[in-house]
């Protein structure tokens, strides 16, 4: 689903990425570690092509980023991303935060991307919220929105980067919550995490970066 | 000489007259916010693009306008460039094109600022899901930006209001044109230009109120 071959990406001189390989395979969910400025955001940015990549290789479901015939609007799509400050779009509803993706780039009509929308908001268990808008929401129903703003693109692929790290603790597992379910129903992601038992307890594969390369892939055999 | 007398008629009676530059006021007022806002946007956004010409044209015609004293740019509207073009404009035309342009540049900045104050994780997170550079702009960035240039605007707006006074130079009947009328008649130059301060204040105050109401009505539809 997504290959990743000898990526190198600087900064100016600061090589952050020293040459990363790595698949994920569908149906996949791999948690990725590292220390502080190891370059697991910018590893994520790259798949999603929100950084470009200096040297290397990237394919999400077939398509290779840097050709110049891929659209890149189609391959986000396919991979979408889930950020840690949730960037919800503070001027649009819960539900209107759902459903412009699913409007604006698959053109889905607006009831059937209401309807959708819903059905989504459901998953998350905020069927209640539709009509709020984010800053009258908790961090922890904040980044379920984003959740099911992500997913009402239906992409293969989930980009989590360290979802629950902006929350308070006891918000922390209602997030969680939602991605084990992601994971049994067999959805593919990525996700940069501090949260060990997470990890454990849905990971396929753990993934340890240092200093922009990977020091360490463990097999998950309690997963 | 003789002691200072205040005529209060002398303010209402004025008043029918002053309404008609009144009217002019409004009409330069309103169309060069209009265009001024239009061509604001156009070169505030041109100022933001990452072609490095398109730039450089918004930058020069919004460093050439904020550089240079608005009468200047109102003479040379009306006196100056006829000449070069050979042909005439009215002076209706002439405040309307001045007004436009003048708000325009600072209009432009106005843009520029509100979008650059936007978070980057809100272009990230609208390119996340697969919409266009365009798309963000026009579904995210935008209307985010645009609150926040309510204010701003609304100082501006303010501004040009006032500045149509300059308009006397090229002989345009608005506000304080007609008062210069009124007072070469009456001589009353207090009652008079009291009157014209009096109406100004009440358009600008108006005109501050209305933005303060939109800005609050904004506010509550998204639920602050
Ligand atoms: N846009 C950028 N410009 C310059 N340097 C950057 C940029 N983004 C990240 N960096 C640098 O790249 C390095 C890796 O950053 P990155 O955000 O990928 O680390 P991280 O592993 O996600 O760290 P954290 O756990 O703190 O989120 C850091 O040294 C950071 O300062
Ligand atoms: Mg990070």
């Amino acid at each position: 689903m997504i290959r990743i071959e000898n990526v190198h990406k600087y900064f100016g001189a600061l090589e952050v990425l020293r040459g990363i390989d790595l698949h994920i395979k569908q149906g996949e969910v791999v948690v990725i570690v590292g220390p502080s400025g190891s370059g697991k955001s910018t590893l994520l940015r790259c798949i999603n092509k929100l950084e470009a990549i200096t040297s290397g290789r990237i394919e999400v479901d077939g398509y290779d980023l840097n050709d110049k015939n891929t659209d890149i609007n189609k391959v986000r799509t396919e991979a979408t991303m889930v950020f840690q400050q949730f960037n919800l779009f503070p001027h649009m509803t819960v539900l209107g935060n759902v459903i412009i993706g699913p409007i604006k780039v698959r053109g889905l009509s607006k009831a059937k991307a209401e309807a959708f929308g819903q059905e989504l908001l459901v998953k998350v268990d905020l069927a209640d919220k539709s009509d709020a808008y984010p800053r009258q929401l908790s961090g922890g129903q904040q980044q379920r929105v984003a959740i099911a703003r992500a997913l009402a693109l239906e992409p293969k692929v989930l980009l989590f980067d360290e979802p629950t790290s902006a929350l308070d603790p006891e918000l922390v597992g209602e997030v969680l919550e939602v991605m084990r379910n992601l994971a049994k129903e067999g959805m593919t992601m990525a996700v940069v995490s501090h949260e060990m038992g997470f990890a454990k307890e849905v990971a396929d594969r753990c993934i340890f970066i240092d200093e922009g390369v990977i020091m360490e892939e463990a097999p998950n055999h309690l997963g | 000489m003789a002691s200072f007398d205040f005529a209060y008629h002398v303010m209402w009676e004025s008043v029918p007259v002053l309404m008609t530059g009144v009217k002019y006021t409004i009409i330069i007022t309103a169309g060069g916010l209009f265009f001024g806002f239009i061509l604001g946007t156009a070169s505030g956004l041109m100022k933001l693009s990452r072609n490095p010409v398109v730039q450089r044209i918004a930058g020069l015609y919004i460093e050439s306008i904020r550089g240079t004293p608005l009468m200047v740019q109102v003479m040379f509207l009306y006196f100056g460039l006829p000449l070069a073009l050979g042909m005439r404009i009215s002076p209706l035309t002439a405040s309307i094109v001045a007004i436009s342009a003048n708000s325009g540049a600072y209009i432009a900045e106005v843009v520029r600022g509100a979008v650059q104050s936007i978070e980057k994780g809100q272009v990230e997170a609208g390119r996340s899901i697969g919409l266009t550079r365009s798309q963000t702009m026009l579904y995210i960035i935008w209307p985010q930006a645009f609150r926040r240039m309510i204010p701003p605007l609304g100082n501006q707006f303010i501004i040009s209001l006032k500045d149509t006074s300059l308009l006397v130079v090229i002989g345009m009947g608005e506000l304080t044109r007609t008062g210069q009328e009124i007072i070469a008649e009456n001589f009353r130059a207090f009652e008079v230009w009291l009157t014209v301060a009096l109406i100004y204040l009440a358009m600008t105050r108006t005109l501050s109120y209305a933005l303060q109401r939109i800005e609050r009505r904004m506010s509550v539809s998204e639920g602050i």
